[in-house]
């Protein structure tokens, strides 16, 4: 066993890294969508639209700025799917989830902010995707996308 | 118009399908291209052989053999001459220029490089009793030479390097899979051609020492070490006793004479030639004194 994997450094770092990249992705993954719902069940009643909001005068008492972003990183096993894919065509179902949880992920955070700050509902919401770390755009190496949610908090003139 | 706040149950944004369902779909996919990539290589690399010339193939070989850290050998070459001068005279292998050489390895085993380099590893010299033994391990690899194994193991074995540098880069981890796998399981010959380099190797032989002495020698010392045939069922390549059995029979059926075999040559036994250019070559071993 252990001549094998010094006969073959490139091949056992290789496997090493996609056994890692499986299990911690997928207790990672299982993890944050755990949090995920937990946390959008208890947001659910703060109103998040990405219309632009039309008020009657008088009705709103302020409105600022709320946004959150998160950073969610690509593992080698997914890699691997995605490069497969390359070759035969198809949606990249590897990373749906990851794309998925940085976005629920961010907008979460805007409302875990909207609501610290005493907001009724975020109009306005905007989504941005982008792939960021020195390597993300490389070839051999694992980049990152960070998702970023903005909108608009309301807080209205209520009793 | 009325907010109900409600929690969505599902995901319509990410796809049921199991992580290692989808690997096992994808690796099975490219196995299968892969299989059908190395069957119609198989046929189109068994056509471009027989055309490749020998001026290709010795360029070829200058960078195998750069790689190998082979020396040239006097006393080997000396014993390679009678064969080749016993080549009929139709043969493709007077276009060759042959190099013997020895590589410090500790394996009985000899290699046909492209472009006319015959390796002979350490291990055999040591263990080889007799010139003719050593002879029909010369004779056996330009069996090989001749009906141009060498290079159509190669050709497969490049083409699916390749083929894997196309489809995923240059510096793919999956190229490099590639090719570290492809060219490892392409190292043997098949068994149809060793039995043809056998007998190629035997008939050159007896052109050249007028007997078959020794000619079974070889391969019965590996049979020893080689153990169980049961592996050899679906090995490519024959057991080493099938080989030797293979030989006695064509032997018997030609009528050749087995006389007394040449021991070999002092110079020869000692295994590696000696380095001329050593003290250059080593100046790590040289900081110790």
């Amino acid at each position: 066993m252990l001549e094998i994997i010094f006969r073959y450094p490139d091949l056992s770092l290789f496997l090493a890294l996609m056994v890692i990249g499986y299990t911690c992705g997928t207790i990672a993954e299982k993890r944050h969508y755990k949090s995920i719902i937990k946390r959008e069940q208890e947001l659910v009643k703060l109103m998040v639209v990405n219309a632009e909001g039309r008020f009657a005068e008088g009705a709103v008492r302020t409105s600022f700025l709320v946004n959150g972003s998160t950073v969610v990183s690509n593992d080698y096993f997914k890699r691997l799917l995605a490069i497969l894919r390359n070759v035969f065509g198809g949606r990249v179902k590897a990373y749906e989830s990851l794309i998925d949880r940085a976005r629920r992920e961010a907008i979460l955070r805007m409302k875990e902010e909207a609501r610290a700050r005493g907001a009724h509902m975020i109009v306005n919401l905007r989504l941005e995707t982008s792939t960021i770390g020195r390597s993300a755009n490389k070839k051999n190496r694992i980049g990152s996308i960070e998702t970023l949610a903005y909108g608009t908090a309301v807080v209205m003139n209520r009793p | 118009m009325k907010f109900t706040p409600k929690h969505i149950e599902g995901n319509v944004n990410v796809s049921k399908t199991h992580p290692l369902a989808e690997l096992g779909w994808l690796v099975g996919g490219l196995m299968l291209l892969v299989l059908i990539f190395y069957l119609l290589l198989g046929v189109s690399t068994d056509i471009a052989v027989a055309k490749i010339p020998v001026s290709a193939e010795v360029w070829l070989g200058e960078y195998f053999i750069g790689g190998m850290d082979a020396l040239e050998s006097e006393p080997l070459q000396k014993l390679l001459q009678p064969l080749l001068d016993n080549l009929p005279a139709d043969s493709p292998l007077h276009e060759y220029h042959f190099h013997a050489q020895v590589a410090e390895n500790e394996q009985i085993n000899a290699l046909a490089l492209p472009g006319g380099h015959i390796v002979v590893f350490s291990g055999l010299l040591e263990q080889a009793e007799s010139e003719n033994e050593v002879a029909m391990v010369l004779a056996h690899e330009l069996g090989h030479f001749a009906h141009r194994d060498h290079l159509r193991r190669l050709g497969r074995g490049l083409g699916l390097t390749v083929a894997a540098i196309m489809l995923f880069g240059q510096d793919s981890v999956a190229s490099d899979l590639a090719s570290k796998f492809f060219l490892v399981s392409e190292s043997h010959y098949s068994r149809e051609q060793e039995s043809a380099a056998d007998r190629f190797g035997l008939e050159l032989l007896v052109a050249g020492y007028g007997h078959a002495g020794g000619a079974t020698d070889f391969f019965a010392r590996v049979g020893k070490d080689a153990g169980s045939r049961i592996p050899y069922l679906l090995a490519s390549h024959p057991h080493p006793d099938d080989r030797v059995r293979e030989l006695q029979k064509l032997i018997a059926a030609n009528g050749y004479r087995v006389d007394a075999v040449i021991p070999l040559g002092k110079d020869l036994q000692e295994g590696l030639p000696v380095r001329e250019d050593a003290s250059f070559e080593e100046p790590v071993s040289g900081a110790e004194k």
